[in-house]
């Protein structure tokens, strides 16, 4: 009897086909499955070369920057200061100097040496600097993670403000040795590994953002002070000369040595970051211009500038750096003014859901996290019937004054930052309600001198206010144009500055009712975007600052009356400005989502951070500094205002 | 091309804008609005348009998550109410009301509290509105204003319930200051028509009749719990 039936066929062979079909089911899953598996490795790869293309290319901006920085620090001074050499020298093994000898060996034998060598004297450079020590650190270690290599992050080394400079002493050209230069080396071996690898794509990447850098060039162009462009532009010439004799590739040399000269950024950034030690004289002039170019590059990268950076700035005395601490969630509309209490850690933000609320940042809510805390407020002030558009507080915190859509200036008697969020209605907290405007209010300034309190309103008119008397209204000051801002000149209270939508400021007497110096004339009809959005007054000097829709910020001289600086200080719209009490800082708020702090005495952007989203196209529509302690607040268009300490 | 391109528009109000310029810029269509405040933006803009056609206010754009929707305009619904908040302060007392109430048979306490306290209307009003300002800001139930979470959509039924009690005692104490209001904004009728199409409140509790709604005219005859 054979084992095999006709049934049993069938059944198997049918068996079998669905066990086929079952597989080959299987099989489809798991290709589609390993096909989105590779795609998304793939573009995990991508993303992995994009960063270490532009790290590496960070990397070489810095060596560039400090290339630069020597050269203009050594043409500005010669003579040695020997013991700080020597302590130089103790201080960090690494850093011993190639003598001169070797280095024109290098010059003339092997430009691609040279190369190397310089960036390696430039890595040692920055390590004694302590140049953004957070930086370097960052930088070489997420290097370090990508290439793999076993390179140590520079220790960052004690600043001193010593201006050193000029050519190295014989003894210290003596004391190097050929050993110490090849140890050296090879601790910098990643970087020359990079520099054989990538020598093309690099070529590539340069000729790529030319573009951007052209376009970045114009806008840095008009941000620094004339004195460093003719500097640069001196220098310049004498580095061409030595660079001359090195073929190092970089394309469009000349075009951007231009640029450099009248990047007067460049100088004043690096004058800020880099402390001032001895340099090598003829290497380092090659690799200054390297320096120079790559540096340009780097501040010109938009990305970088939308980063949160910070840049040391060797020359202050304490190293500050502001952090996003207190988020205030409460408002259903857009924040249009914030200001702190004198003498408390708490704010008043103003409103577009028409109130106003006091905040205590002592009393954030509970949180795990203490990175960023959420505040709630602790008192709604209600009684305007419109948006609140503008906010000031008096001196001691005790009243707090606003200016709405409504046409009103309310004066509010401020409750105690004690108080229960949820007590029993006071009205005596609305104190007066200032009539006399007839349309929107949107500036306020209250001078703690006179303890008089000045309103700007779109219908053409500032106003005078005594507050606490039963006459308020001391003067009405027309003005030719619809006013933005007000601002009680801090050192000179008879006097206030005045800002328009058609570009002009002016200084007004409050005595005689007239102005005494116009600041600038205002081309209304020029351009669409002149309107100046915000004046600031300096506390102690007579400088007034203002803010401009061309995102410009401008210093003015209240004496002459004449521009003392210009700067291109954000990507957008200037909104708002804040003068931190001491005079040393000042803080900018725009409508492309970035507050910005700059060092007054230089004029250079400290620290960037990015803050609020845009409702419509706004985003940012106010900044201060706390008066007496370490705050500073930022109020938007996302109904959020957010404190950094 | 040889058309030239016309100016761009730019949607500010920036210092200096008179208060009839205010949001006089041209209506963005909702499908061009690219922030996140995008949601807000439209029931704002289409509330500018014409406060009295609650229809076109409350009709969800096609495509908008509806738990949002209801969300921002609940927002919106505090943020009118401040209106009616700021009237309410000028003659609301504790003196003239010294709890919260609408009808006779109802007494709201105010759930602000750590334990329900029965405050004095204006503290209602306000505690109530603050109460909301908090929980809608939330970072805890509300962290994102483009979507949210199905737990924190079920808090949105007591806010509307707690809200809407502002409305009746307005109507039942301050008649005149709540018609007032009402001719401004049309705020209470839109609310409720709000609360009901979206279920965010039992029928029983609409007790302030709405006039020129026939959907609503059995609120009249409704007995109070």
């Amino acid at each position: 009897k054979s084992p095999y039936s006709m049934p049993g066929i069938l059944h198997f062979i049918q068996h079998e086909w669905s066990r086929f079909e079952m597989e080959r089911a299987q099989w489809d899953v798991e290709k589609a499955e390993l096909q989105a598996r590779i795609a998304f490795l793939q573009g995990e790869r991508k993303g992995q070369e994009n960063l270490k293309r532009d790290l590496i290319r960070r990397i070489k901006m810095l060596e560039f920057a400090l290339k630069q920085e020597r050269a203009k620090v050594h043409k500005l001074k010669f003579g040695t200061d020997l013991s700080v050499e020597q302590k130089h020298n103790e201080s960090n093994g690494k850093c011993d100097f190639p003598s001169t000898s070797k280095t024109n060996e290098l010059q003339t034998t092997n430009a691609h040496m040279s190369w190397r060598h310089g960036r390696q004297l430039l890595r040692q450079y920055l390590q004694e600097v302590g140049y953004s020590e957070t930086i370097l650190d960052v930088r070489s270690q997420r290097v370090r993670a990508l290439l793999g290599n076993n390179y140590d992050a520079p220790k960052p080394v004690e600043n001193d403000n010593q201006v050193v400079n000029g050519n190295i002493s014989d003894e210290e050209k003596q004391s190097n040795t050929d050993g110490n230069t090849e140890s050296i080396f090879k601790d910098f071996n990643f970087l020359n590994a990079e520099d054989n690898d990538n020598e093309d794509d690099e070529d590539l990447d340069w000729s790529v953002d030319q573009n951007k850098l052209n376009a970045m060039k114009e806008q840095f162009r008009q941000e620094k002070r004339q004195t460093k462009k003719k500097e640069l532009k001196r220098k310049g010439s004498e580095m061409s000369r030595a660079t001359e004799e090195v073929d190092i590739h970089i394309p469009d040399e000349g075009d951007c040595y231009e640029s450099i000269e009248n990047a007067l950024g460049l100088g004043a950034l690096a004058g800020l970051t880099y402390n001032q030690k001895q340099q090598k004289t003829s290497l380092n002039t090659q690799v200054l211009n390297l320096q120079q170019l790559i540096f340009k590059i780097w501040l010109s990268v938009t990305e970088f500038s939308t980063m949160d950076f910070q840049i040391a700035a060797t020359k202050e005395s304490y190293r500050k750096t502001w952090n996003p601490k207190y988020t205030l969630r409460s408002h259903f509309d857009g924040i249009r003014a914030i200001r702190f209490l004198p003498n408390e850690s708490a704010v008043i933000t103003a409103s577009e859901d028409h109130t106003m609320k006091l905040w205590n940042l002592n009393k954030p809510l509970p949180s795990k996290k203490t990175q960023s805390l959420d505040v709630e407020p602790i008192y709604s002030f209600r009684g305007h019937s419109g948006a609140v558009l503008s906010l000031e507080v008096d001196a001691d915190g005790s009243y707090c004054f606003s200016g709405g859509l409504d046409a009103s200036v309310r004066v509010w008697s401020i409750p105690s930052v004690e108080i229960d969020a949820y007590d029993t209605y006071d009205p005596a907290v609305i104190q007066k309600v200032l009539v006399g405007h007839t349309d929107a209010v949107w500036s306020l300034s209250y001078s703690s001198t006179r303890q008089q309190l000045l309103s700007a309103s779109s219908d053409c008119s500032v106003r005078l206010w005594n507050p606490t008397s039963n006459d308020p209204l001391i003067q009405t000051y027309t003005t030719e144009g619809i006013p933005t801002s007000v601002c009680f000149v801090q050192c000179d209270s008879n006097h206030a500055v005045v800002s328009h939508t058609d570009g002009k400021i002016n200084l007004y007497d409050l005595e005689t009712g007239q102005i005494s110096l116009v600041l600038a004339e205002g081309d209304g009809s020029k351009y669409i975007d002149c309107s100046v959005n915000c004046v600031a007054s300096h506390p102690t000097m007579p400088i007034t600052m203002t803010a401009h829709d061309d995102k410009h910020i401008k210093f003015f001289d209240n004496s002459s009356g004449k521009l003392i600086h210009s700067m291109v200080a954000h990507l957008d719209s200037v909104t708002s400005l804040s003068v931190d009490p001491n005079g040393l800082y000042l803080l900018s708020g725009s409508h492309d989502c970035s507050i910005r702090l700059w060092n007054l005495d230089s004029k250079t952007c400290i620290q960037e951070l990015t803050s609020h989203r845009k409702k419509f196209d706004e985003s940012i529509y106010s900044v201060a500094f706390h008066p007496s302690a370490t705050y500073i607040a930022s109020a938007g268009a996302d109904a959020l205002a957010k404190i950094f300490v | 091309s040889s058309v030239m391109d016309p100016e761009p528009i730019v949607r500010r109000n920036p210092p200096g804008t008179k208060a009839e310029d205010f949001y006089k810029w041209p209506a963005q269509s909702f499908d061009e609005m690219d922030t996140t405040l995008a949601v807000q933006q439209h029931i704002q803009q289409t509330i500018r348009q014409d406060f009295t056609d609650t229809e076109t206010i409350l009709t969800v754009p096609p495509g908008q998550d509806e738990g949002v929707w209801k969300y921002e305009q609940l927002r919106q619904f505090c943020l009118e109410l401040n209106g009616l908040a700021i009237k309410l302060q000028t003659e609301c007392t504790p003196l003239t009301c010294s709890q919260m109430t609408a009808t006779e048979q109802w007494i709201f306490l105010c759930a602000a509290h750590k334990t329900p306290q029965g405050c004095p209307a204006i503290d209602y009003t306000r505690h109530t509105l603050d109460g909301a300002a908090c929980l809608l800001n939330s970072n805890k139930y509300f962290p994102s204003r483009v979507s949210i979470k199905d737990s924190s959509v079920a808090k949105l039924g007591s806010v509307c319930r707690r809200v809407y009690r502002i409305f009746s005692h307005a109507y039942y104490h301050h008649r005149h200051i709540f018609d007032e209001s009402e001719n401004e904004t049309y705020l209470c009728r839109r609310f409720t028509t709000f609360v009901i199409r979206y279920n965010l409140m039992s029928r029983d509790n609409l007790i302030v009749p709405i006039m020129d709604d026939a959907s609503n005219t059995s609120n009249n005859n409704s007995v109070d719990q």
